[in-house]
């Protein structure tokens, strides 16, 4: 049942980033002026007579600019436009009536756009960002713990340095050594690079350790015997048993790499704005004191998150106890 | 004219460079000790009235019948701690040493000064010189100190205080900041004491503002600080270690405890001179604490749950409704004190050959660039996004809120984008099929615009510029960084642009020379020329000098209006609009007198009371 829910959030969360051209109703710089901080707009199904209509909405009325105070506008009914202008589902009056499902942001920018193309930024950097770990990781754990002797050492106390390093302070010293601007992809090559250096060693260590555990055991001293190579012998018979530690690091560095995007963004060391990214949504949000009282939608980011990180959990921890089994049922065959 | 820019000042090689005399005669025979409708009918008739608009918001509180035990005889309440804020640390406790807002504060509460300027009417007003009298056009000017006046350690003050004080902020090894302020042409004020109450202080040329350049310097005790002035080691006097019963001063506190990167408490100074209208001492608060809150939404919940009773500084638009509530639920007192004096700006680098070989070079200097942009951005929609409409559209570099160099015949640019591209098309901009302007080597016209991190006005301004410029086809990539990397890139001059605040110490044109003038410290766009680079720079050179050296006030108002005029054809600063200024007290703070500039609440620190 939870990896059935993980799933679903999982995925759900991916297919919104997959499909945000077309799910979501505005572009992500697109502006409304009059809605700075607006509520979500209230999707109705009766009029305020009691008479039933296709889905619609109404405008928000400015009460007070200052206070940014709205209501709806109850005199005009706003239908929805179905399956028009390459969205799913816009207001029929986009100038006047927009339809802002998860309310506007301070410069009256659609939440619930900007959260959906935010996905796709931090998803696709929090994984990218992980595989690389992983990749690095895996690499240098397993040639560490299969060489051994100076080079496992070396590579060891190197790992050691990174994991004690101070990761925001890198990232700042790292940004300011760089252009002052730097363009949307180049802080998503940038970011992704430093995740994936600062998390490899989380990995490597426990690469490491299992690699050479495992070298010493029947199956392997058997390849070796027969003549397999280092590299095969590595690679084909060693790193695969390391996956279950691996599918268990994915799970911690997936929304590890989310949460520091969000934190690097909020340092304004992140991506740069218009672009979406949850970080930079939530960097926005927090110059407001009023976010928790007036303008929670502005929070949406920060839910998601959660329920991305909540549900990578549910999958991946089912998937850890699948692997647990699957070791202790291979180790059982070995022996 | 920046003498109190926080940020520009960070930097000791910013400061003024303002030619000082004075030329009006000026007398003040009731002394300190006027009542505050004497002080209000005497600014009245002062020549700058910028509070009166910013009196408008503001109400004032009287104490209730039950806290009069405690009373003066004016019904004002006596004793009691006070609980303000500010955002950051001081960097001294020598004002000669640093000039960020916090040192600043610190100083004005616990020195005196030999004139005040009174915020709230803009009236010079008499503190430890009770009467002046001038002489040859303003050159010379005879200063007659209050007697009887001590120090906080019970020192006696004298003349030989205000000649040490002056030798301090021009003695080279010191390096005051304030150094710039006593001098006139680039040379020192001559000063000499006659008695021990008089001193004749000479300037080498006729300088309009007068004697309220005066504000800026404290007087400070010659028995205390002469050793390490003598010894060369003045700057490093009075640091954050000093103990506290080792600075002494005039003001109406003394400090008392300093915790580094918690609060300064400051006691009530006994022996201060200035005495409450029913003659009674002052000031009337027993004891004021300054709490340090680097984060603006930190002092906003203290202050609503009443653990704060005021911050030093305005709160931003973003915060109002929240306070307001606060306000209407009778936590809190909420005042609007009208239209900020001042606005931030956008600037480019003007300096010539800034740009080497950058392809960029033939068109990123150009007067239509700036006209363009001053032309493209709606400042309707500029107001709206910044300031949520609590703010007013700026064309130059005064706003509505100085009543006496404001111009109203200044164009007001209207917002059009189409005559902004005919401009750019003309300076070899033209736009392609995408609608991205590019230049001759048919690459996008962009530009890098830094502000500072940190400041939601900035960040905001410099979003809602690039999104109004993007309309045209401009292309604008924001950085924004720390203060001391904006500042450097400007001292530096490698930047592209640059929006920051450019705060005026004064509502006088005259006291703001190092803006205006084009060897100026603080001439943003070209930093100390050494000789004009432009014609229109040397024209403003002229007409500021025949400004500042005129007694008549309708010629320098002409003479400004002529400069501004000249300003706005060439733009070297943008102006967008400027904020309204909104701050909030706990409501057991009373007998205030709110004034639009910072600190608004505590520039009168002596006269601010409690209800216990």
């Amino acid at each position: 049942m939870s990896r059935t829910l993980g799933l679903v959030l999982v995925t759900f969360a991916l297919l919104a980033a997959v499909a945000a051209p077309v799910l979501a109703p505005h572009a992500t710089d697109a502006h409304f002026g009059g809605l700075l901080n607006a509520p979500p707009t209230v999707v109705h199904f009766a009029d305020a007579s009691g008479g039933w209509h296709a889905p619609f909405i109404y405008r928000w009325r400015l009460v007070s600019q200052l206070e940014q105070r709205y209501e709806e506008d109850l005199s005009t009914r706003v239908r929805l436009a179905w399956f028009s202008g390459g969205h799913v589902v816009q207001s029929s009056d986009e100038g006047a009536a927009p339809l802002l499902l998860l309310g506007a942001d301070s410069y009256g920018r659609d939440v619930f756009t900007r959260l959906l193309f935010g996905a796709r930024t931090s998803l696709g950097l929090a994984v990218t960002a992980a595989l690389g770990a992983l990749l690095i990781g895996a690499t240098l754990g397993g040639l560490a713990g299969f060489a051994g002797g100076v080079f496992d050492d070396v590579l060891m106390r190197a790992a050691d340095f990174v994991m004690v390093l101070p990761a925001i302070y890198v990232a700042l010293a790292l940004r300011a050594v760089l252009p002052l601007v730097l363009t949307a992809s180049e802080v998503f090559g940038l970011l992704a690079s430093i995740f994936a250096i600062v998390g490899a060693p989380f990995v490597a260590r426990g690469v490491r350790a299992i690699v050479r555990s495992e070298r010493r055991l029947d199956y392997a001293v058997a390849a070796e015997a027969l003549g397999a190579s280092d590299a095969r012998l590595l690679f084909r018979h060693l790193l695969p048993s390391a996956r279950g530690f691996m599918a268990v690091q994915m799970t911690l560095l997936i929304p590890a790499f989310i949460v520091a995007e969000a934190t690097l963004s909020y340092v304004g060391l992140g991506f740069p704005d218009p672009i979406a990214s949850w970080g930079t949504m939530l960097h926005d949000a927090s110059s407001n004191i009023r976010v928790f009282a007036d303008f929670p939608w502005l929070l949406s980011p920060a839910a998601a998150m959660f329920l991305v990180v909540l549900g990578v959990n549910l999958v991946l921890q089912n998937r850890r106890s699948e692997d647990v089994r699957h070791i202790g049922v291979r180790h059982t065959q070995r022996l | 004219m920046f003498a109190k820019n926080k940020n520009l000042h960070a930097n000791p090689k910013l400061g003024r460079s303002t030619a000082h005399a004075f030329d009006r005669a000026v007398s003040w025979p009731l002394g300190q000790i006027v009542t505050r409708q004497t002080r209000r009918l005497a600014a009245s008739v002062a020549f700058v009235v910028a509070g009166v608009l910013a009196g408008a918001g503001c109400r004032s509180n009287t104490p209730p019948k039950s806290a009069t035990a405690a009373a003066s005889k004016s019904g004002v309440p006596r004793g009691g701690d006070l609980i303000a804020s500010v955002r950051s640390e001081p960097r001294s406790f020598n004002r000669h040493a640093a000039s960020d807002s916090t040192t600043e504060l610190i100083s004005n509460l616990t020195q005196g000064k030999l004139v005040h300027v009174n915020q709230a009417t803009q009236a010079v007003e008499p503190s430890l010189a009770e009467s002046w009298t001038s002489e040859d056009a303003g050159r010379r000017v005879t200063m007659h100190l209050r007697r009887d006046v001590v120090f906080s350690d019970g020192h006696p003050f004298t003349a030989d205080d205000v000649l040490f004080s002056f030798e301090v902020a021009n003695d080279e090894k010191t390096q005051s900041i304030l150094a710039d302020a006593v001098r006139t042409g680039g040379k020192p004020l001559q000063v000499a004491a006659t008695d021990p109450h008089t001193v004749v202080i000479t300037s080498a040329a006729p300088f309009a503002p007068g004697v309220r350049v005066l504000e800026i310097l404290p007087i400070l005790p010659r028995h205390r600080l002469e050793a390490a002035f003598k010894a060369g080691t003045f700057a490093k006097a009075w640091g954050l270690d000093t103990p506290m019963s080792d600075i002494v001063g005039l003001g109406p506190f003394v400090l008392s405890q300093y915790a580094a990167g918690q609060r300064v408490v400051l006691t009530r100074n006994p022996k201060y001179f200035a005495k409450a209208p029913d003659g009674g001492a002052l000031p009337y608060l027993d004891r004021l604490t300054i709490e340090i809150l680097p984060d603006q939404s930190a002092e906003l919940l203290r202050l609503q749950s009443g653990q704060l009773d005021m911050m030093t500084s305005e709160i931003s638009p973003e915060s109002y409704a929240s306070l307001k509530r606060s306000a209407d639920g009778g936590k809190i007192t909420l005042l609007d004190l009208g239209v900020s004096r001042n606005a931030e700006g956008l600037f480019f680098n003007l300096k010539p050959g800034a740009f080497g070989a950058d392809p960029r070079a033939p068109w990123l200097q150009r007067d239509e660039l700036r006209q363009a942009i001053n032309m493209a951005v709606d400042r309707k929609v500029f107001v709206d996004t910044v300031f949520f409409g609590a703010g007013v559209p700026v064309y130059g570099p005064e706003t509505p809120a100085n009543k006496v160099w404001y111009w109203e015949g200044l164009p007001h640019t209207p917002y059009d984008p189409a005559a902004a591209r005919q401009l750019l098309a003309s300076i070899g901009l033209t736009s392609g099929a995408d609608g991205v302007l590019k230049d001759a080597r048919n690459q996008p016209a962009r530009f890098t615009l830094v502000t500072q991190k940190g400041r939601p006005s900035m960040e905001r301004s410099v979003a809602v510029i690039r999104d109004e410029l993007k309309k045209i086809g401009l292309t604008v990539d924001v950085v924004a960084l720390d203060s001391r990397a904006v500042i450097q890139a400007f001292l530096t001059a490698k930047y592209d642009a640059i929006y920051f605040n450019a705060d005026k110490t004064d509502l006088d044109p005259g006291t703001n020379q190092d803006f205006w003038f084009s060897s100026g410290l603080a001439h943003m766009w070209n930093l100390e020329e050494k000789t004009p680079a432009t014609d229109w720079e040397r024209r403003i050179d002229e007409l500021m000098t025949k400004q500042i050296a005129s007694p008549d006030l309708a010629e320098r108002r002409q003479l400004y209006n002529e400069v501004q005029k000249i300003f706005y054809d060439h733009q070297p600063m943008i102006y967008f609009a400027a904020p309204r200024i909104f701050v909030a007290h706990a409501t057991r703070v009373t007998n205030l007198t709110p004034a639009e500039y910072r600190p608004q609440l505590l520039w009168r620190p002596d006269t601010v009371a409690v209800i216990r």
